[in-house]
């Protein structure tokens, strides 16, 4: 059974004249135990597919599945099935890290003493039982980071969506958290990663698409997305993750430096 | 850091369904110690009204004094005075700058990625509103008592007045959260409190309706606030008006039932 199965996803912001589509029709299928990437430049629609995914934003059209459950008829059961940690860590920085884990227990069903205690073993198994009873505001970016990752794993979900999980940290951090991924996946949970790191993607992900202005244009594992490439344009050697980018996007350095697009 | 994540279980038992009473006390409690831990953002809510009110008993109470000012039914012009202070205190709306925040920070996303009932992500703050507004107006009134001013209606009355304050800041703090979810803009949030803020003064917080100036007792006939601001007035100075009461819980009801409605919809239709 697919872990993620999206057909047709499309997102249309505004109205009339002014209507912007952010997606236009993506279709996805992600395998149950994958680490899956989902790559684009900025404003290509990975953030609003990821928000449809788990269900944060009503979809203009098509059907997602996730963990077997339509994401619009069945949100609830949806959210009771996946983790989500999105963009810039999103925490309440007046609470201990303590404070939000057994919140986020509480919030999906457990006892106070079941939230409690598992609260406990994921400040332990994150390495933050020393700032556990610290408020987040004092938390470093890695630090907040680790404590987003272990709230979404709380209820110990089936789907893990990790939003540019490494955006901002330092390279050590970084590290941290491909660790922590691939360990998650090992336990049999399916992540869904989206990231603008090439590397990040080439070292973590079974498989990638990259979208670019709504609509997915490349699929594959790693390797035969640069072997395509290789191919295609008779090269002597094996391209880099990047170049199999820039070259799905049409995009040069100089156009992806000088690119502004807000979406 | 090692994570250990449980590989799926098909038979497991499903989580207990959350109901929007149960997640809206969850979240309310945790908008509580949130607010126990800014103190700066309480405590301008009862000193506030409190500056206002000795401010206003200070420039009026000679023109209004206890013997031969028959509206104040024997007590000074401060017990006239305290309901326009109970319900400044009720009207800052402080669960809504708390959720604008959360908003742009992005937790709120966080908690709507929960299975929660929708609604609680709404109830819970305004919980947290009630009982705030609850301690803030029985300290206001503790102080007021401090001065000699009497709750003609007992203790009972006191209760009474005291939850009736606290029910209109979850009105007033609904209203202003609807502004946050529509904006999800802080500085939008605050200058739309400067719309909702001139009703609390078109009111007969200085004299009693029938002794405004004519376009003034119009404005205030029509402003529900007055309304609330009797039935507490009277809890003060008369006992039991069961006629007032019942306007002023009434315009509690209805204004209640209002914010509510839209809540729904605001909160089903986030994006």
């Amino acid at each position: 059974m697919s872990a993620i199965n999206a057909v047709g996803l499309r997102k249309t912001y505004g109205h009339g004249d002014e209507a912007v589509d952010a997606v236009r029709g993506v279709d996805l299928d992600v395998a149950a135990g994958e680490i899956f990437g989902f790559l684009g430049p900025n404003g290509a629609g990975k953030s609003t597919t990821v928000r449809m995914l788990t269900t944060l934003m009503t979809l203009s059209g098509g059907t997602a599945y996730v963990a077997g459950v339509d994401v619009a008829r069945d949100p609830d059961s949806a959210r009771n099935k996946i983790g989500v940690a999105l963009q810039e860590a999103g925490l309440d920085d007046r609470q201990t890290g303590r404070e939000i884990l057994v919140l986020q227990g509480r919030l999906f069903g457990m006892s106070r003493d079941d939230a409690a205690a598992r609260a406990q073993e994921l400040l332990e198994l994150v390495d933050l039982l020393d700032a556990a009873d610290r408020r987040v505001k004092g938390y470093s970016g890695g630090m907040k980071r680790r404590l987003d990752l272990a709230s979404a794993l709380v209820h110990e979900p089936e789907i893990l969506f990790l939003d540019e999980p490494t955006t901002g940290l330092d390279p050590a951090s970084r590290i941290t958290v491909w660790d922590e991924v691939r360990r998650i996946n090992r336990n049999g949970t399916t992540v869904f990663l989206t990231t603008q790191y090439l590397e990040e993607a080439d070292q973590l992900c079974d498989r990638l698409a990259i979208i670019d202005d709504g609509r997915i244009i490349r699929e594959g594992t790693p390797s035969s997305l640069k072997q395509e490439l290789r191919d295609r344009r008779g090269l002597d050697s094996d391209p880099t993750l990047d170049d199999v980018f820039l070259d799905a996007t049409g995009r040069n350095r100089d156009r992806v430096a000088g690119e502004v697009k807000e979406i | 850091m090692t994570v250990i994540t449980r590989t799926t279980q098909p038979d497991a038992p499903a989580a207990p369904r959350s109901t929007a009473a149960r997640d809206s006390l969850i979240l309310g409690g945790r908008a509580i110690r949130e607010a126990l831990r800014t103190p700066d953002s309480l405590l301008p809510t009862m000193f506030i009204p409190l500056f206002f009110l000795v401010v206003n008993v200070g420039q009026a109470a000679r023109i209004f004094p206890a013997e031969g000012t028959p509206f104040l039914e024997g007590q000074n012009y401060g017990a006239f005075q305290l309901p326009a202070s109970l319900l400044l205190s009720a009207s800052f709306g402080g669960a809504a700058l708390y959720l604008v925040e959360e908003i742009e920070g992005g937790y709120f996303d966080k908690l709507r990625a929960t299975p929660i009932s929708r609604m609680a992500l709404v109830l819970g703050r305004l919980y947290a509103e009630f009982v705030k507004t609850l301690a803030v107006a029985t300290a206001m009134v503790v102080i007021a008592l401090l001065f000699g001013i009497r709750i003609e209606s007992g203790f009972a009355g006191f209760l009474v007045l005291i939850a009736m304050v606290a029910l209109w800041a979850m009105v007033f703090s609904g209203f202003m959260q609807l502004i946050s979810l529509k904006t999800r803009s802080a500085a939008a949030t605050q200058g739309a409190s400067m719309i909702f803020f001139p009703l609390l003064f078109l009111t007969p917080n200085f004299v009693p309706r029938d002794q405004l100036t004519r376009p003034m007792e119009i404005a205030a006939t029509l402003n529900p606030v007055t309304y609330i601001m009797e039935a507490a007035r009277s809890l003060i100075l008369v006992g039991f008006d069961g006629a007032a009461l019942a306007k002023g819980f009434g315009v509690i009801a209805v204004t209640m039932t209002i914010m509510l409605a839209l809540s729904v919809r605001m909160i089903n239709s986030y994006d």
